[in-house]
Protein backbone atom coordinates (compact mmCIF):
# COMPACT_ATOMS: atom_id res chain seq x y z
CA UNK A 1 0.00 0.00 0.00
CA UNK A 2 2.30 3.03 -1.35
CA UNK A 3 -0.14 5.62 0.14
CA UNK A 4 -2.14 9.03 0.59
CA UNK A 5 1.42 10.95 -0.07
CA UNK A 6 1.46 10.05 -3.41
CA UNK A 7 -1.96 11.71 -4.07
CA UNK A 8 -0.76 15.17 -3.68
CA UNK A 9 0.84 17.03 -6.53
CA UNK A 10 4.39 16.46 -6.97
CA UNK A 11 5.01 20.68 -6.70
CA UNK A 12 4.04 20.67 -3.29
CA UNK A 13 6.13 21.27 -0.50
CA UNK A 14 7.58 18.18 1.78
CA UNK A 15 5.84 19.79 4.77
CA UNK A 16 2.38 20.84 2.71
CA UNK A 17 2.16 16.62 1.23
CA UNK A 18 2.71 15.31 4.86
CA UNK A 19 0.64 17.74 6.49
CA UNK A 20 -2.16 17.04 3.70
CA UNK A 21 -2.23 13.41 4.73
CA UNK A 22 -1.76 13.59 8.32
CA UNK A 23 -5.13 16.11 7.96
CA UNK A 24 -6.74 13.44 5.21
CA UNK A 25 -5.86 10.46 7.31
CA UNK A 26 -7.26 12.19 10.24
CA UNK A 27 -10.43 12.98 8.33
CA UNK A 28 -10.87 9.38 7.03
CA UNK A 29 -10.60 8.12 10.73
CA UNK A 30 -13.19 10.29 11.84
CA UNK A 31 -15.71 9.53 8.84
CA UNK A 32 -15.27 6.22 9.30
CA UNK A 33 -16.22 6.05 12.82
CA UNK A 34 -18.95 7.99 12.22
CA UNK A 35 -19.81 6.04 9.27
CA UNK A 36 -19.05 2.89 10.65
CA UNK A 37 -22.70 1.45 12.09
CA UNK A 38 -24.09 2.73 9.25
CA UNK A 39 -21.92 0.76 6.84
CA UNK A 40 -22.36 -2.00 9.02
CA UNK A 41 -25.77 -2.48 9.33
CA UNK A 42 -26.18 -2.60 5.67
CA UNK A 43 -24.55 -5.94 5.88
CA UNK A 44 -26.43 -8.85 5.99
CA UNK A 45 -26.61 -11.07 9.63
CA UNK A 46 -25.28 -11.75 11.58
CA UNK A 47 -23.24 -8.66 11.28
CA UNK A 48 -26.14 -6.20 10.50
CA UNK A 49 -28.07 -6.64 13.28
CA UNK A 50 -24.70 -6.11 15.53
CA UNK A 51 -23.58 -3.09 13.63
CA UNK A 52 -24.14 -0.64 16.56
CA UNK A 53 -21.41 -3.44 18.51
CA UNK A 54 -19.04 -2.99 16.77
CA UNK A 55 -18.73 0.16 15.89
CA UNK A 56 -18.48 1.03 19.77
CA UNK A 57 -15.78 -1.44 20.38
CA UNK A 58 -14.11 -0.30 17.72
CA UNK A 59 -14.27 3.54 19.57
CA UNK A 60 -13.04 1.80 22.62
CA UNK A 61 -9.67 0.03 20.70
CA UNK A 62 -9.07 3.19 19.24
CA UNK A 63 -9.30 5.37 22.45
CA UNK A 64 -7.20 2.50 24.33
CA UNK A 65 -4.61 2.91 21.52
CA UNK A 66 -4.70 6.74 21.21
CA UNK A 67 -4.88 6.76 25.35
CA UNK A 68 -1.73 4.32 26.13
CA UNK A 69 0.08 5.09 22.84
CA UNK A 70 0.97 9.05 23.58
CA UNK A 71 1.07 8.17 27.68
CA UNK A 72 3.61 5.05 26.21
CA UNK A 73 6.21 7.54 23.90
CA UNK A 74 6.20 10.22 27.22
CA UNK A 75 7.00 6.57 28.95
CA UNK A 76 9.60 6.03 26.17
CA UNK A 77 11.35 9.08 26.67
CA UNK A 78 11.73 9.16 30.06
CA UNK A 79 13.05 5.47 30.43
CA UNK A 80 15.74 6.03 27.17
CA UNK A 81 17.13 9.06 28.84
CA UNK A 82 17.13 7.54 32.42
CA UNK A 83 18.73 4.74 30.64
CA UNK A 84 21.49 6.83 29.28
CA UNK A 85 22.06 9.18 32.39
CA UNK A 86 24.92 9.84 34.48
CA UNK A 87 23.29 8.94 37.46
CA UNK A 88 23.54 5.17 38.45
CA UNK A 89 20.34 4.98 40.30
CA UNK A 90 18.36 6.19 37.13
CA UNK A 91 19.83 3.80 34.60
CA UNK A 92 19.22 0.56 37.23
CA UNK A 93 15.32 1.83 37.53
CA UNK A 94 15.26 1.94 33.82
CA UNK A 95 17.06 -1.08 33.19
CA UNK A 96 14.76 -2.41 35.35
CA UNK A 97 11.76 -1.08 34.15
CA UNK A 98 12.67 -2.12 30.58
CA UNK A 99 13.94 -5.55 31.53
CA UNK A 100 10.70 -6.54 33.49
CA UNK A 101 8.59 -5.76 31.41
CA UNK A 102 9.70 -7.01 28.22
CA UNK A 103 10.24 -10.31 30.04
CA UNK A 104 6.84 -11.09 31.06
CA UNK A 105 3.72 -11.60 28.70
CA UNK A 106 1.28 -8.21 28.39
CA UNK A 107 -1.74 -10.36 29.43
CA UNK A 108 0.07 -10.97 32.86
CA UNK A 109 0.72 -7.53 33.00
CA UNK A 110 -2.92 -6.46 32.16
CA UNK A 111 -4.29 -8.47 34.88
CA UNK A 112 -1.97 -7.74 37.45
CA UNK A 113 -2.74 -4.13 37.12
CA UNK A 114 -6.35 -4.93 36.95
CA UNK A 115 -6.37 -7.50 39.95
CA UNK A 116 -3.17 -7.39 41.94
CA UNK A 117 -2.51 -3.80 42.15
CA UNK A 118 -5.50 -2.73 44.28
CA UNK A 119 -4.12 -5.69 46.89
CA UNK A 120 -0.85 -4.19 46.92
CA UNK A 121 -2.05 -0.91 46.79
CA UNK A 122 -5.44 -0.13 48.76
CA UNK A 123 -7.66 1.90 47.19
CA UNK A 124 -6.05 2.40 43.74
CA UNK A 125 -8.85 -0.03 42.23
CA UNK A 126 -8.99 1.41 38.46
CA UNK A 127 -11.31 0.49 36.17
CA UNK A 128 -10.73 -2.04 33.84
CA UNK A 129 -10.66 0.49 30.78
CA UNK A 130 -8.16 2.61 33.09
CA UNK A 131 -6.40 -0.40 34.22
CA UNK A 132 -6.08 -1.57 30.50
CA UNK A 133 -4.37 1.71 29.43
CA UNK A 134 -2.10 1.89 31.69
CA UNK A 135 -0.91 -1.42 31.77
CA UNK A 136 -0.50 -1.07 27.26
CA UNK A 137 0.71 2.71 27.79
CA UNK A 138 4.22 0.89 30.53
CA UNK A 139 4.33 -2.01 27.92
CA UNK A 140 4.51 0.04 24.85
CA UNK A 141 6.67 2.19 26.97
CA UNK A 142 9.20 0.05 27.45
CA UNK A 143 9.63 -1.38 23.80
CA UNK A 144 9.65 2.79 22.72
CA UNK A 145 12.35 3.21 25.31
CA UNK A 146 14.79 0.62 23.15
CA UNK A 147 13.78 2.39 19.96
CA UNK A 148 14.25 5.92 21.37
CA UNK A 149 18.00 4.93 22.71
CA UNK A 150 18.88 3.51 19.68
CA UNK A 151 17.95 6.27 17.60
CA UNK A 152 19.61 8.36 19.97
CA UNK A 153 22.74 6.63 20.12
CA UNK A 154 23.03 6.43 16.79
CA UNK A 155 23.21 10.46 16.13
CA UNK A 156 27.38 10.90 15.12
CA UNK A 157 29.47 11.57 17.76
CA UNK A 158 30.51 14.89 15.94
CA UNK A 159 27.35 16.35 16.11
CA UNK A 160 27.30 16.34 19.87
CA UNK A 161 31.23 17.57 19.51
CA UNK A 162 30.11 20.45 17.23
CA UNK A 163 27.16 21.78 19.47
CA UNK A 164 29.77 21.42 22.53
CA UNK A 165 32.39 23.32 20.83
CA UNK A 166 29.86 25.81 20.17
CA UNK A 167 29.09 26.65 23.90
CA UNK A 168 25.89 24.90 24.23
CA UNK A 169 25.03 23.49 27.54
CA UNK A 170 24.49 19.74 27.25
CA UNK A 171 21.10 20.08 27.61
CA UNK A 172 20.40 22.41 24.44
CA UNK A 173 22.77 20.16 22.71
CA UNK A 174 20.46 17.23 23.32
CA UNK A 175 17.12 18.77 22.90
CA UNK A 176 18.49 21.17 19.48
CA UNK A 177 21.12 18.60 18.24
CA UNK A 178 20.97 15.35 18.95
CA UNK A 179 16.95 14.30 20.00
CA UNK A 180 15.85 15.55 16.92
CA UNK A 181 17.98 13.43 14.46
CA UNK A 182 17.79 10.22 17.48
CA UNK A 183 13.80 10.30 17.16
CA UNK A 184 14.26 10.58 13.49
CA UNK A 185 16.06 7.20 13.49
CA UNK A 186 13.89 6.27 15.92
CA UNK A 187 10.45 6.77 13.60
CA UNK A 188 9.90 3.61 12.07
CA UNK A 189 10.48 1.19 15.04
CA UNK A 190 8.45 3.38 17.18
CA UNK A 191 5.39 3.15 14.30
CA UNK A 192 5.55 -0.27 14.78
CA UNK A 193 5.35 -0.35 18.24
CA UNK A 194 2.26 1.68 17.53
CA UNK A 195 0.80 -0.74 15.17
CA UNK A 196 1.70 -3.27 17.66
CA UNK A 197 0.13 -1.41 20.55
CA UNK A 198 -3.07 -1.37 18.15
CA UNK A 199 -3.79 -5.26 18.01
CA UNK A 200 -2.83 -5.55 21.55
CA UNK A 201 -5.20 -3.75 23.03
CA UNK A 202 -7.39 -6.77 21.96
CA UNK A 203 -5.99 -8.36 25.13
CA UNK A 204 -7.65 -5.68 27.25
CA UNK A 205 -10.88 -8.33 26.83
CA UNK A 206 -9.37 -10.64 29.26
CA UNK A 207 -10.45 -8.17 31.80
CA UNK A 208 -13.66 -7.60 30.28
CA UNK A 209 -13.53 -4.33 28.59
CA UNK A 210 -15.86 -4.41 25.29
CA UNK A 211 -13.76 -3.28 23.02
CA UNK A 212 -13.81 -4.30 19.31
CA UNK A 213 -12.35 -8.40 19.61
CA UNK A 214 -14.39 -8.84 22.81
CA UNK A 215 -17.92 -7.94 20.97
CA UNK A 216 -16.24 -10.22 18.49
CA UNK A 217 -16.11 -13.15 20.95
CA UNK A 218 -19.47 -12.57 22.22
CA UNK A 219 -21.30 -12.35 19.18
CA UNK A 220 -19.74 -15.46 17.53
CA UNK A 221 -20.17 -17.68 21.17
CA UNK A 222 -24.22 -15.95 20.98
CA UNK A 223 -24.67 -16.66 17.29
CA UNK A 224 -22.36 -19.76 16.71
CA UNK A 225 -21.15 -18.05 13.48
CA UNK A 226 -17.44 -17.53 13.62
CA UNK A 227 -16.28 -16.81 10.10
CA UNK A 228 -18.70 -13.77 9.25
CA UNK A 229 -18.08 -12.67 12.48
CA UNK A 230 -14.38 -12.94 13.19
CA UNK A 231 -13.38 -11.71 9.50
CA UNK A 232 -15.66 -8.77 10.12
CA UNK A 233 -13.84 -8.39 13.25
CA UNK A 234 -10.05 -8.77 11.45
CA UNK A 235 -11.13 -6.49 8.37
CA UNK A 236 -11.94 -3.55 11.12
CA UNK A 237 -8.28 -4.28 12.22
CA UNK A 238 -7.24 -3.80 8.90
CA UNK A 239 -8.74 -0.52 8.35
CA UNK A 240 -7.57 0.79 11.48
CA UNK A 241 -3.77 -0.29 11.07
CA UNK A 242 -3.76 0.37 7.63
CA UNK A 243 -4.77 4.55 8.64
CA UNK A 244 -2.07 4.83 11.11
CA UNK A 245 0.85 3.53 8.99
CA UNK A 246 -0.50 6.30 6.56
CA UNK A 247 0.29 8.66 9.31
CA UNK A 248 3.25 7.90 10.40
CA UNK A 249 4.78 7.28 6.71
CA UNK A 250 3.63 11.39 6.47
CA UNK A 251 5.43 12.04 9.89
CA UNK A 252 8.10 9.97 8.70
CA UNK A 253 8.14 11.75 5.08
CA UNK A 254 8.22 15.28 7.36
CA UNK A 255 11.47 14.36 9.00
CA UNK A 256 13.16 13.35 5.69
CA UNK A 257 15.03 16.55 5.21
CA UNK A 258 17.30 14.73 2.90
CA UNK A 259 14.75 13.49 1.14
CA UNK A 260 16.53 9.97 0.58
CA UNK A 261 12.18 8.62 -0.39
CA UNK A 262 10.40 10.09 -2.82
CA UNK A 263 7.00 9.41 -2.79
CA UNK A 264 6.33 8.05 -6.42
CA UNK B 1 68.95 11.38 15.90
CA UNK B 2 69.40 15.01 18.43
CA UNK B 3 66.14 15.85 19.53
CA UNK B 4 65.67 19.87 18.88
CA UNK B 5 64.17 21.97 21.47
CA UNK B 6 61.22 23.84 20.76
CA UNK B 7 62.50 27.56 20.03
CA UNK B 8 61.63 30.23 23.40
CA UNK B 9 58.77 32.21 22.81
CA UNK B 10 58.76 34.72 20.10
CA UNK B 11 57.83 37.73 22.74
CA UNK B 12 56.99 38.23 26.62
CA UNK B 13 53.03 39.58 25.88
CA UNK B 14 50.93 38.17 27.53
CA UNK B 15 49.67 34.12 25.70
CA UNK B 16 46.20 33.66 24.84
CA UNK B 17 46.48 30.53 25.48
CA UNK B 18 49.30 28.65 27.41
CA UNK B 19 50.30 24.51 27.20
CA UNK B 20 52.51 23.64 29.70
CA UNK B 21 54.00 19.95 30.38
CA UNK B 22 50.49 18.65 28.65
CA UNK B 23 50.24 14.79 28.48
CA UNK B 24 47.52 12.22 27.40
CA UNK B 25 47.06 8.76 27.03
CA UNK B 26 44.37 6.54 25.56
CA UNK B 27 45.07 3.33 27.69
CA UNK B 28 48.68 2.49 26.98
CA UNK B 29 49.34 4.65 24.15
CA UNK B 30 51.16 7.64 25.49
CA UNK B 31 50.18 9.99 22.58
CA UNK B 32 50.66 13.58 24.50
CA UNK B 33 54.10 14.12 25.69
CA UNK B 34 55.25 17.02 27.73
CA UNK B 35 53.71 19.16 25.14
CA UNK B 36 54.40 23.08 26.18
CA UNK B 37 54.47 26.11 23.95
CA UNK B 38 52.05 29.12 24.02
CA UNK B 39 49.74 30.55 21.18
CA UNK B 40 49.60 34.55 20.98
CA UNK B 41 46.34 37.03 19.60
CA UNK B 42 46.60 37.75 15.82
CA UNK B 43 48.46 34.48 15.27
CA UNK B 44 48.69 31.80 12.65
CA UNK B 45 50.00 28.92 14.12
CA UNK B 46 49.69 25.81 12.11
CA UNK B 47 50.91 22.08 13.36
CA UNK B 48 51.85 19.57 10.94
CA UNK B 49 53.24 16.00 11.37
CA UNK B 50 52.38 12.36 10.36
CA UNK B 51 49.03 10.90 11.23
CA UNK B 52 49.25 9.63 14.58
CA UNK B 53 51.54 11.98 16.10
CA UNK B 54 49.31 13.69 18.39
CA UNK B 55 48.31 16.75 16.61
CA UNK B 56 44.48 16.34 16.38
CA UNK B 57 44.88 15.06 20.05
CA UNK B 58 46.33 18.11 21.31
CA UNK B 59 44.57 20.50 19.08
CA UNK B 60 41.39 18.77 20.86
CA UNK B 61 42.57 19.53 24.04
CA UNK B 62 42.76 22.86 24.20
CA UNK B 63 38.55 23.28 23.95
CA UNK B 64 38.24 20.06 26.44
CA UNK B 65 37.03 17.75 23.58
CA UNK B 66 39.37 15.62 25.40
CA UNK B 67 40.84 15.83 28.90
CA UNK B 68 44.33 16.04 29.16
CA UNK B 69 45.85 13.97 32.12
CA UNK B 70 48.35 16.45 33.74
CA UNK B 71 50.02 19.54 32.70
CA UNK B 72 48.34 22.91 32.83
CA UNK B 73 46.03 24.90 29.52
CA UNK B 74 45.28 28.20 29.87
CA UNK B 75 42.93 29.96 27.73
CA UNK B 76 42.47 33.39 28.10
CA UNK B 77 43.36 33.75 31.74
CA UNK B 78 41.05 30.81 32.40
CA UNK B 79 42.89 27.45 33.48
CA UNK B 80 41.11 24.06 31.52
CA UNK B 81 40.17 21.89 34.74
CA UNK B 82 36.50 20.07 35.64
CA UNK B 83 34.87 22.85 36.60
CA UNK B 84 32.65 22.93 34.42
CA UNK B 85 31.43 26.96 34.25
CA UNK B 86 35.01 27.57 33.07
CA UNK B 87 34.14 24.66 30.54
CA UNK B 88 31.58 26.55 28.98
CA UNK B 89 32.95 29.94 29.21
CA UNK B 90 35.96 28.56 27.21
CA UNK B 91 34.29 26.98 24.56
CA UNK B 92 32.48 29.97 23.89
CA UNK B 93 35.58 31.76 23.11
CA UNK B 94 37.10 29.13 21.32
CA UNK B 95 35.81 28.19 18.23
CA UNK B 96 36.30 24.37 16.50
CA UNK B 97 36.13 23.11 12.52
CA UNK B 98 35.83 19.76 11.95
CA UNK B 99 37.39 17.37 9.27
CA UNK B 100 34.37 16.43 8.71
CA UNK B 101 32.30 19.63 9.07
CA UNK B 102 29.51 18.56 11.38
CA UNK B 103 27.00 20.78 10.12
CA UNK B 104 23.85 20.01 12.07
CA UNK B 105 21.43 18.28 9.28
CA UNK B 106 18.55 18.87 10.19
CA UNK B 107 18.62 22.77 10.35
CA UNK B 108 19.52 24.88 7.21
CA UNK B 109 23.16 26.55 6.60
CA UNK B 110 21.00 29.72 8.21
CA UNK B 111 19.53 28.22 10.96
CA UNK B 112 23.53 26.15 11.89
CA UNK B 113 25.09 29.54 11.89
CA UNK B 114 22.40 31.18 14.07
CA UNK B 115 21.89 28.08 16.55
CA UNK B 116 24.15 29.01 19.16
CA UNK B 117 23.96 32.82 19.23
CA UNK B 118 20.27 32.19 19.92
CA UNK B 119 20.53 29.80 22.71
CA UNK B 120 23.96 30.45 24.33
CA UNK B 121 23.95 34.24 23.87
CA UNK B 122 20.17 34.86 24.00
CA UNK B 123 20.48 37.07 20.73
CA UNK B 124 16.77 37.68 19.45
CA UNK B 125 15.47 35.63 16.63
CA UNK B 126 15.67 38.87 13.71
CA UNK B 127 19.07 39.91 15.27
CA UNK B 128 20.55 36.65 14.67
CA UNK B 129 19.49 36.10 11.58
CA UNK B 130 20.61 38.61 10.12
CA UNK B 131 24.23 38.29 11.65
CA UNK B 132 23.84 35.00 10.12
CA UNK B 133 23.03 35.63 7.03
CA UNK B 134 26.19 38.47 6.77
CA UNK B 135 28.69 35.63 8.06
CA UNK B 136 27.10 33.60 5.59
CA UNK B 137 27.74 36.73 2.74
CA UNK B 138 31.60 36.38 3.83
CA UNK B 139 32.08 32.86 3.14
CA UNK B 140 30.57 33.45 0.01
CA UNK B 141 27.43 31.36 0.78
CA UNK B 142 24.34 33.67 0.91
CA UNK B 143 22.60 32.34 -1.54
CA UNK B 144 22.64 29.39 0.16
CA UNK B 145 21.27 30.42 3.30
CA UNK B 146 17.89 28.52 3.12
CA UNK B 147 19.60 25.27 1.69
CA UNK B 148 19.79 22.10 4.13
CA UNK B 149 23.75 20.48 4.50
CA UNK B 150 22.72 17.57 1.86
CA UNK B 151 22.22 20.16 -0.73
CA UNK B 152 25.72 21.73 -0.38
CA UNK B 153 28.95 20.32 -2.11
CA UNK B 154 31.64 19.46 0.69
CA UNK B 155 33.37 22.74 0.21
CA UNK B 156 30.43 24.56 0.83
CA UNK B 157 29.76 22.87 3.95
CA UNK B 158 32.97 23.46 5.09
CA UNK B 159 32.52 27.16 4.50
CA UNK B 160 28.97 27.20 6.25
CA UNK B 161 30.60 25.26 9.26
CA UNK B 162 33.45 28.44 9.47
CA UNK B 163 30.58 31.04 9.57
CA UNK B 164 29.26 29.00 12.21
CA UNK B 165 32.24 28.83 14.33
CA UNK B 166 32.92 32.77 13.96
CA UNK B 167 29.25 33.52 14.77
CA UNK B 168 29.94 33.07 18.38
CA UNK B 169 33.28 35.72 17.72
CA UNK B 170 35.30 33.25 19.15
CA UNK B 171 39.00 34.67 19.75
CA UNK B 172 40.63 31.65 18.33
CA UNK B 173 39.71 29.41 16.32
CA UNK B 174 41.10 25.54 16.05
CA UNK B 175 41.53 23.97 12.45
CA UNK B 176 41.38 20.07 12.44
CA UNK B 177 42.36 19.16 8.79
CA UNK B 178 39.56 21.61 7.14
CA UNK B 179 40.35 20.17 4.22
CA UNK B 180 41.63 16.48 4.25
CA UNK B 181 37.70 15.31 4.01
CA UNK B 182 37.31 17.54 0.50
CA UNK B 183 37.87 16.51 -2.95
CA UNK B 184 40.86 18.46 -4.31
CA UNK B 185 38.86 20.82 -6.31
CA UNK B 186 37.19 22.14 -3.71
CA UNK B 187 40.24 22.86 -1.06
CA UNK B 188 40.88 26.23 -2.58
CA UNK B 189 37.61 27.34 -1.75
CA UNK B 190 38.02 26.77 2.05
CA UNK B 191 41.95 27.79 2.00
CA UNK B 192 40.65 31.00 0.59
CA UNK B 193 37.98 31.65 2.99
CA UNK B 194 40.93 30.54 5.90
CA UNK B 195 43.63 33.63 4.31
CA UNK B 196 41.07 35.80 4.46
CA UNK B 197 40.35 35.10 7.80
CA UNK B 198 44.07 35.41 8.61
CA UNK B 199 44.61 38.90 6.90
CA UNK B 200 41.34 40.45 8.85
CA UNK B 201 43.84 39.65 12.29
CA UNK B 202 41.80 36.21 13.16
CA UNK B 203 43.88 34.23 16.06
CA UNK B 204 44.32 30.46 14.21
CA UNK B 205 45.55 27.34 15.28
CA UNK B 206 45.62 24.82 12.32
CA UNK B 207 46.30 21.33 11.85
CA UNK B 208 46.37 20.32 8.15
CA UNK B 209 48.36 18.75 5.76
CA UNK B 210 48.41 21.95 3.10
CA UNK B 211 52.15 22.95 3.17
CA UNK B 212 51.82 25.56 0.60
CA UNK B 213 48.91 27.24 2.95
CA UNK B 214 51.25 26.76 5.81
CA UNK B 215 54.48 28.28 4.39
CA UNK B 216 52.03 31.22 2.71
CA UNK B 217 49.80 32.27 5.70
CA UNK B 218 51.72 30.48 8.93
CA UNK B 219 53.46 32.72 11.42
CA UNK B 220 54.92 29.98 13.16
CA UNK B 221 55.11 25.87 12.33
CA UNK B 222 54.57 23.31 15.02
CA UNK B 223 55.79 20.33 14.19
CA UNK B 224 54.63 16.71 16.13
CA UNK B 225 56.56 13.79 16.51
CA UNK B 226 55.28 10.63 18.30
CA UNK B 227 53.21 13.29 20.82
CA UNK B 228 56.07 15.47 21.17
CA UNK B 229 56.21 18.65 19.76
CA UNK B 230 59.26 18.59 18.41
CA UNK B 231 59.92 21.48 16.81
CA UNK B 232 58.28 25.39 16.30
CA UNK B 233 59.91 28.08 13.99
CA UNK B 234 58.81 30.70 11.14
CA UNK B 235 58.09 29.40 8.15
CA UNK B 236 60.70 30.04 6.25
CA UNK B 237 62.94 28.77 8.44
CA UNK B 238 61.17 25.35 8.89
CA UNK B 239 60.46 24.78 5.21
CA UNK B 240 64.18 26.10 3.67
CA UNK B 241 66.55 25.80 6.33
CA UNK B 242 65.70 22.57 8.22
CA UNK B 243 68.51 20.45 9.49
CA UNK B 244 66.07 18.06 11.71
CA UNK B 245 66.70 14.62 9.56
CA UNK B 246 63.41 13.24 10.51
CA UNK B 247 61.34 16.71 9.92
CA UNK B 248 63.54 17.01 6.51
CA UNK B 249 62.10 13.24 6.10
CA UNK B 250 58.79 14.12 6.49
CA UNK B 251 58.78 17.23 4.26
CA UNK B 252 60.39 15.10 1.36
CA UNK B 253 57.38 13.03 1.61
CA UNK B 254 54.74 15.09 1.90
CA UNK B 255 55.86 17.92 -0.14
CA UNK B 256 55.54 17.30 -4.18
Amino acid sequence: MTGLLALWPRAWSRERRSAATIAAAGLLLVVLMWSLGRILSLAPEPIGGAAQQFAEGTLVTLELTVVSGLLGVLFGLLAAVSRMSALPPLRWAAGFYIWSIRGTPLLVQIFFTFFALPELVPGLQLSDFNSAAAALAINVGAYNAEAIRSGIQAVAKGQTEAARSLGLSPLQTFVHVVAPQGIKIALPPLVNNVVALLKDTSLAYGIGVVELSNVGNRLQAATFLPVPILVTTAIIYLVLTSVLTQVSGAIEHRLDVEQRHEPH
Amino acid sequence: MSLVRPSPPPDQRAPLILAEGVNKRFGAAHVLKDVTTRFFQGEVAVIIGASGSGKSTFLRTLNRLEKHDSGRIVVDGIELDDRVRNLDAIRREVGMVFQQFNLFPHLTALENVALAPRKVRGTPAVEARRAALELLARVGLQEHALKHPHQLSGGQQQRVAIARSLAMQPKVLLFDEPTSALDPEMIKEVLDVMKDLARAGMTMIVVTHEMAFAREVGDRILFFDQGRLLLEAPPDEFFDNQRNDRIRGFLGQIVR
